[in-house]
């Protein structure tokens, strides 16, 4: 095992080796690409009074998640202190699998029944708000039903 | 399903720590596994027959109906 024998750190290391400091840079640098792309894109295709306020909120709050993306694609898990071998066999992993699989049964019950809700009612609104809200139900959904496992597992 | 890996392990001195790190998996796993509230996989399993140099079927055995 590879990974045992390698050095851990809280951060880990690149795929492509380098220190945790050269991993946390470009996974900066990578956010900050995407988060400009994000932010351009917004001013762009928006209707935005203010463009370059609107260009530095959206880099401000898109810059944190793009970055941990970065650093998730990037970052070596072997390297990574704590981390299992084989994640795939551990209990997490099981966790994660029924979580997943019953919030994806809920999202289609609670879409469905929103669908249904909003044609008998003909109620209307940006489908923007509709879909984000159902993205949102799913995350926390899937959130709690994993926390559930994990404590009923204590 | 019930099992033995709480004494065996205890047998070799291992914390669950150890024996996690052995397997490759969580301390958690093992946790669950000797709570019997989680069945392993069957590489699991055949990893720790080969950890504690017995059969699988004298590791776990099924629960009483």
């Amino acid at each position: 095992m590879e990974g045992s024998t390698m050095k851990r750190s809280r951060w880990g290391r690149a795929r492509f080796g380098g220190s945790s400091a050269v991993l946390i840079s470009i996974s900066l640098v990578i956010g900050a690409a995407i988060s400009a792309t994000a932010g351009g894109l917004f001013v762009v295709l928006g209707d935005v009074e203010r463009p370059i306020l609107a260009f530095a909120l959206m880099v401000a709050f898109t810059l944190p998640t793009a970055a941990a993306l970065g650093w998730a694609l990037l970052v070596d898990r072997a390297t990574l202190a704590g981390a299992a071998d084989k994640p795939e066999d551990s209990i997490e992993s099981a966790w994660y699998d029924k979580a997943a699989s019953g919030a994806f049964g809920d999202v289609l019950l609670v879409g469905g029944l929103g669908a249904g809700g909003f044609a008998l009612t003909w109620i209307e609104g940006p489908l923007t708000w509709g879909l984000s809200g159902l993205v949102l139900f799913a995350m926390l959904d899937f959130a709690v039903r994993y926390q559930w496992l994990k404590r009923a597992a204590a | 399903m019930q099992n033995s890996l709480a004494q065996r392990r205890q047998g070799l001195g291992w914390s669950q720590q150890r024996l996690a790190d052995e397997l490759g998996v969580s301390r958690q796993t093992i946790i669950s596994i000797e709570k019997g509230r989680y069945d392993p996989s069957l590489p699991v399993a055949f990893r720790l027959a080969a950890v504690f140099e017995c059969a699988i079927e004298e590791l776990f055995t099924p629960e009483p109906s």
